[in-house]
């Protein structure tokens, strides 16, 4: 098999081990997970990807013991948890499932309040830490303290199932499809809040999904998971993408790897281009000018802020040539900010006027264009950056031979 | 005489019973409560022992209450104590079905999470499960309540107490003019009973549920 079963990370701490980790289910002849090894390395968040009924979830649920394995070794940042006592394993161990299973009967401020009464903080502690968990979450705890879980959206909730995880403040967190049973929209704004979370707090996370797409948003590495948990790659989704270890990972990823690709990149990664701008209080000469010099047919119009406002071409100069540049040209449409993936960009590409894409910044700067040269350079660099890594590591499996790859 | 005046007559009487039949029912109802709430508990996740408890609660019931009486006799005498026993074996099926399908209600990612955090096996049943099942299972309790005072009267045979003692005097004396009155008082302070009982349960099953299931 062609398998990498573990990224080797020398200088970084393996948060959780799996040792040969096997699930038997009582009268099942196939192992649900078979003889699995696998490391997390701290602050991660690790996906547990592939199709239904490949062992992932099961898998995840080995780490908590909600499943416990019917052999092999789990070890949480260096102890051997396999035979700890599980109660006070999981008050370690944040915990989400699709289903939220927020209590009903709780409030909101109960419920966040779980795992640190069951570790025994005392009161003050348990309410300073509420609020600050739904601060965290983007929700008001004076509005939502006192709420019931019938009394939120589905959003809201799920939330809430994060703020309850982050409870204790624990290193792990497991989460189970967590934006599975969530609107579109909705559930692309948590993915977005959930990850500038977890720049904030940096725990390291098992995220099962099986949802590709999903595990490439949010991964810092993926695990693809065939058939009885068997890992068919583990590596970074750009790796993934730009070098699929396998037939299977391949047409697992499916058609559209390029695009996909373009989700990994951000606008502020690459170099803008620039474009012929004058100010609205230029004259049509100017305007000429920037024409001819530039070669383009059409400039864009910027405010006094330096906000993109108009473009303005030739013909609109000669249609109406005593028209204020306010007034004349098209209206600017579909601008994206640099935090946008290449994907925004190339969408707003597709539908944009000159086949461009403005960039400004937060304030609505005018910063620069993409166009799709540049979207297109940006897709063989990592096609090229991944395959020379491959060689390297290839060249790097050879020299180190036998040697132990691991302290 | 007409019946009001009779009930006049008589309130001391149908105070006294009245307190009589509520105690005896009192006690059953807290009786089957406590033991049938227990068994719920042990057998909702058990396939077999469940369907067991239910079978032999339920058996209970086909028993006609006349003849359980008298053959309470035996080892148990006259009085209240054949009563309190016999009700509290008529009382457990509606208590035991409402325990066991309340607690199988609760939605099984809840407990799940309650057990993901790191919760204990009872501390799960009590935290979460019993409260989330409490509206089924008092549900079931006011059931047996009703049952139980209907019940209560027959056990006047052993000489338990309660209104069954009007009834059965009446029932000695058909034919005279009391007895009429006697049959209609004793089930009338039944049946004011039963409204007293079932006010009770809605209050407690309202001070007793989160607002958050109600």
């Amino acid at each position: 098999m062609t398998s990498s079963p573990n990224v080797s990370q020398p200088n970084r701490k393996v948060m959780i081990r799996l040792e040969n980790l096997t699930k038997r289910f009582p009268g099942q002849k196939q192992n649900a997970v078979d003889n699995l090894t696998l490391d997390i390395y701290e602050g991660e968040i690790v996906v547990l990807v592939g199709p239904s009924g490949c062992g992932k979830t099961t898998t995840m649920k080995t780490i908590n013991r909600i499943i416990e394995p019917t052999s092999g070794r789990i070890i949480l940042d260096g102890e051997d948890v396999t035979t700890a006592n599980p109660d006070t394993l999981r008050r370690r161990i944040g915990y989400v499932i699709q289903q939220v299973g927020l209590f009903p009967h709780q409030t909101i401020g109960e419920n966040i309040a779980t795992v640190p009464k069951l570790l025994g903080w005392d009161s003050k502690r348990v309410t300073a830490r509420v609020d600050e968990l739904l601060d965290m979450v983007n929700m008001s705890p004076a509005d939502y303290r006192d709420r019931y879980p019938k009394q939120l959206s589905g959003g809201q909730r799920q939330r809430v199932g994060v703020a309850r995880a982050l409870g204790a403040d624990p290193d792990v967190m497991l989460m189970d499809e967590p934006f599975g049973a969530i609107d579109p929209i909705t559930r692309d704004r948590l993915q977005n809040e959930f990850l500038r979370l977890q720049s904030e707090v940096r725990k390291t996370i098992v995220f099962v999904t099986h949802d590709i797409d999903e595990a490439i948003k949010m991964g810092d590495r993926i695990v693809i998971l065939q058939e009885a948990s068997r890992i068919a790659q583990y590596d970074t989704p750009e790796r993934i993408l730009t070098a699929p270890a396998n037939q299977f990972v391949a047409d697992f990823i499916g058609k559209g790897a390029s695009l996909k690709r373009l989700n990994l990149s951000r606008v502020s990664d690459i170099e803008l281009s620039s474009w012929p701008t004058v100010r609205v209080g230029a004259d049509s000469a100017q305007v000429l000018d920037q024409l001819r010099s530039s070669g383009r047919d059409s400039v864009l119009v910027l405010d006094d802020a330096g906000r993109p406002r108009r473009w303005v071409g030739a013909g609109d100069l000669q249609s109406s040539p005593s028209g204020a540049l306010e007034e004349i040209g098209v209206p600017v449409e579909g601008m994206v900010e640099p935090t946008a993936t290449l994907s925004d960009a190339l969408n707003e590409l597709i539908a944009a006027r000159n086949s461009v894409t403005i960039v400004v910044d937060p304030a609505g700067v005018y910063r620069g264009v993409v166009d799709i040269n540049q979207i297109n350079e940006t897709i063989r660099a990592m096609r090229s950056t991944s395959a020379a890594q491959n060689a390297a590591d290839l060249a790097e499996r050879s020299t180190a031979g036998s040697a132990s790859e691991r302290p | 005489m007409n019946f009001f005046e009779f009930l006049v007559n008589r309130s001391d009487d149908m105070l006294e019973l009245g307190l009589g039949h509520a105690a005896v029912v009192g006690v059953s109802v807290l009786l089957a409560t406590v033991i049938g709430v227990s068994l719920g508990i042990a057998t909702y996740r058990k396939p077999r022992p469940r369907e067991a408890v239910l079978a032999v609660t339920g058996a209970f019931l086909t028993i006609p209450s006349f003849a359980l009486f008298i053959l309470l006799i035996g080892p148990l005498g006259l009085g209240t104590m054949p009563v309190v026993v016999a009700l509290t074996m008529y009382g457990l099926l509606p208590i035991v079905r409402n325990t066991i399908t309340g607690l199988r209600e609760v939605d099984p990612a809840i407990v799940e999470s309650a057990s993901g955090m790191g919760m204990s096996r009872s501390q799960q049943l009590l935290r979460i499960e019993l409260p989330l099942a409490w509206p089924v299972i008092i549900t079931g309790v006011r059931v047996t309540s009703l049952v139980l005072l209907g019940i209560a009267a027959i056990g006047s045979i052993v000489l338990g107490p309660g209104y069954g003692e009007m009834i059965f005097t009446g029932l000695a004396r058909v034919g005279t003019p009391v007895a009429v009155n006697l049959v209609l008082a004793g089930t009338l302070g039944i049946i004011i009973l039963a409204i007293l009982s079932d006010v009770l349960f809605y209050v407690i099953r309202r001070l007793t549920t989160s607002q958050g299931i109600r």
